[in-house]
């Protein structure tokens, strides 16, 4: 009984997390962009635009329903789930304390990198059910680089988990230590990379680039519908970010104890900011720089990781 | 017994559709169709018989898993060839795909 | 109540098993088709869940949903796009002989795994990731290396049938 119950909790709980890290992403994206830009951001809407946000989702929620004519309604209505579900049930394996996972799975890290991954779907589906020619292109570039960075990604978490020697998360924070820092830096850089490709974001938004493309794959789609697909896009640099801290970083043992949760979500806080920070100080990639670097730079990047700690391991 | 009934009653609607669509990627679909029954047999028959030979730890999943790598090396062999093929014969039906060489 | 609700559950995933795949095969719309090979191959990935596989169950939802049909998708999109409107139906010819080669098929299997149904047993036990490895890599290396060479194969055939003939 406690695990259907303990299950709908959890679905609220993460559910409530993921809004919530939208607000104060979308927030921060918007002061962090006006303070390099040397402007202010929202700064009218409550003291220093922190209701902006709020009355954002409102008027979100307000507007009117579209679904253009040529849409394929149905497919068109449900594609933002496809996305939303899958990276929202990425959020379940991450520790959130040293020893304790909403889902303690033995292949935690396997369900990680395989879940979200199911999020390409969402995107093509949603570019090819608008209807129109622009945002169908958008869908197949953004999935065609999604699948692409998958595969660094994946390599690069590889190599701590032959460190740790389990897929299990827990397992692996408390197998960290400090020197796996220098050892898996190549990893890091990779891996943090690869999490901004994947989620079409940063130098890395072609598909839903403004200027080109008018939002590519979810071009047709209005109000609340946009809002999920603004949510799947944070919610993702959440689970990237809850990812890199827990594994990669070990932030959770940094302090003794329940402790650990602090430096945690401060190296959170840290990781996504910078997200946010790259997104507006670096130009758009083109969509053949941007193979190139997934095929050309990153995989052999993460091989050669690879190849470091396969060396060095039967030294431990 | 529920397992053999449901997983050859998905590889039997499979292999309807293989016989019986018209496009060619209906009918590599109708495949991973077929494909998924044969292994959910595979799998159920050597959950559930206690033999020597399924008592292996971890064989299950080890032949799983070759099957899984072999059938996507299968579909994305099988996807080029249909694009290449539609692409020059102008068509994706198979019916209209008569000719053999030019 | 544990056990109920699990034989419920296996129920609910023989039908969403049978639900996608009749979608596939029946389905006049291509994308629907699509989808409906998505949740077919989801509702694999339960199966094995079921039966104690975690690790198969997500290599499953990894290679097949995140991958090949990804793949059929792109297939989809970059054949249909010929075509004149944005969603072309697709046809099938009906005929009584392919059913009752199904059908036929369905009943010879059945007939013949029948006197096996007294010994099967009911969900036994799992092994872990470890197992699995030392199998693989130990005495199953020689598949493991033949996959591993197979989806080199794959991947250089692809590159030179998609390829086209400016190589």
């Amino acid at each position: 009984m406690s695990g259907l119950l303990g299950g709908i909790v959890f679905g609220l709980v993460g559910g409530v997390a993921i809004a919530l890290s939208t607000m104060v992403g979308v927030y921060g994206e918007r002061k962090i962009a006006a303070k390099i830009q040397r402007r202010f951001g929202p700064q009218e809407t409550g003291p220093y635009g922190l209701l902006q946000l709020p009355a954002d989702t409102l008027k979100m929620i307000l507007k009117e329903d579209i679904t253009p004519r040529q849409a394929d309604a149905r497919i068109f209505k449900i594609a933002p789930y496809f996305v939303f579900v899958p990276i929202a049930m990425g959020l379940v394996v991450i520790p959130v304390a040293a020893g304790w996972a909403a889902l303690d799975s033995s292949i935690g890290i396997l369900f990680f990198l395989a879940v979200p991954s199911l999020s390409v779907l969402g995107i093509l589906i949603a570019g090819w059910s608008s209807g129109n020619t622009y945002a169908t292109i958008g869908g197949m570039r953004g999935a065609a680089q999604m699948i692409s960075y998958e595969l660094p990604r994946t390599l690069s978490v590889l190599a701590v988990v032959i460190l740790a020697g389990s897929l299990r998360p827990v397992d692996v924070v408390q197998a960290w230590r400090w020197w796996w820092i220098p050892l898996n830096f190549i990893g890091i850089v990779v891996y943090y990379i690869s999490s901004i490709a994947e989620l079409n974001r940063g130098p890395f938004d072609i598909p839903e680039s403004e200027s080109e493309l008018v939002a590519g794959y979810f071009a047709d789609y209005a109000g609340i519908r946009w809002g999920i697909f603004m949510m799947s896009e944070y919610g993702g640099m959440l689970a990237a970010s809850l990812f890199g801290a827990a594994i990669f970083l070990g932030t959770l043992t940094w302090l003794p104890g329940p402790f650990g949760i602090i430096t945690f979500l401060l190296g959170t806080g840290v990781i996504g900011s910078s997200m946010i920070w790259v997104k507006w100080t670096f130009p758009r990639m083109r969509p053949d720089q941007l193979m190139t670097t997934a095929w050309k730079v990153l995989t052999p990047l993460a091989l050669v990781q690879l190849v470091i700690v396969g060396v060095v391991v039967p030294w431990l | 017994m529920n397992i053999v009934v449901v997983a050859t009653a998905l590889f039997s609607v499979g292999l309807y559709g293989v016989l019986t669509r018209r496009d060619l990627i209906a009918v590599l679909a109708s495949v991973e169709v077929m494909l998924g029954g044969a292994s959910v047999l595979l799998v159920g028959l050597a959950r559930t018989i206690d033999m020597p030979a399924t008592q292996l730890p971890g064989g299950v999943e080890s032949v799983g898993v070759l099957i899984v790598v072999l059938a996507a090396a299968e579909a994305a062999v099988a996807l080029a060839v249909v694009i290449a093929a539609a692409r020059a014969l102008s068509t994706s039906r198979v019916d209209e795909m008569t000719e053999v060489g030019g | 109540m544990n056990d109920t609700i699990v034989q419920i559950m296996w129920w609910v995933l023989a039908a969403g098993a049978l639900a996608g795949a009749v979608t596939v095969v029946f389905s006049r719309d291509v994308l629907r088709m699509a989808l409906g090979l998505g949740g077919f191959l989801v509702a694999l990935a339960g199966f094995y869940m079921y039966y104690a596989l975690p690790f198969l169950a997500t290599v499953q939802v990894f290679v097949y949903v995140g991958g090949v049909l990804v793949l059929i998708l792109f297939g989809i999109m970059l054949v249909h796009r010929s075509e004149g409107d944005a969603r072309p139906g697709l046809s099938s010819r009906h005929d009584p002989g392919s059913a009752a080669v199904a059908v036929g098929i369905l009943a010879l299997v059945t007939s013949m795994l029948w006197p096996l149904r007294d010994v099967m047993t009911e969900r036994p036990a799992s092994a872990g990731t470890k197992a699995i490895a030392d199998l693989l890599l130990g005495d199953l290396l020689p598949h493991f290396e033949a996959a591993g060479a197979l989806l080199l194969i794959a991947l250089v055939a692809v590159i030179v049938i998609a390829g086209g003939d400016d190589r």
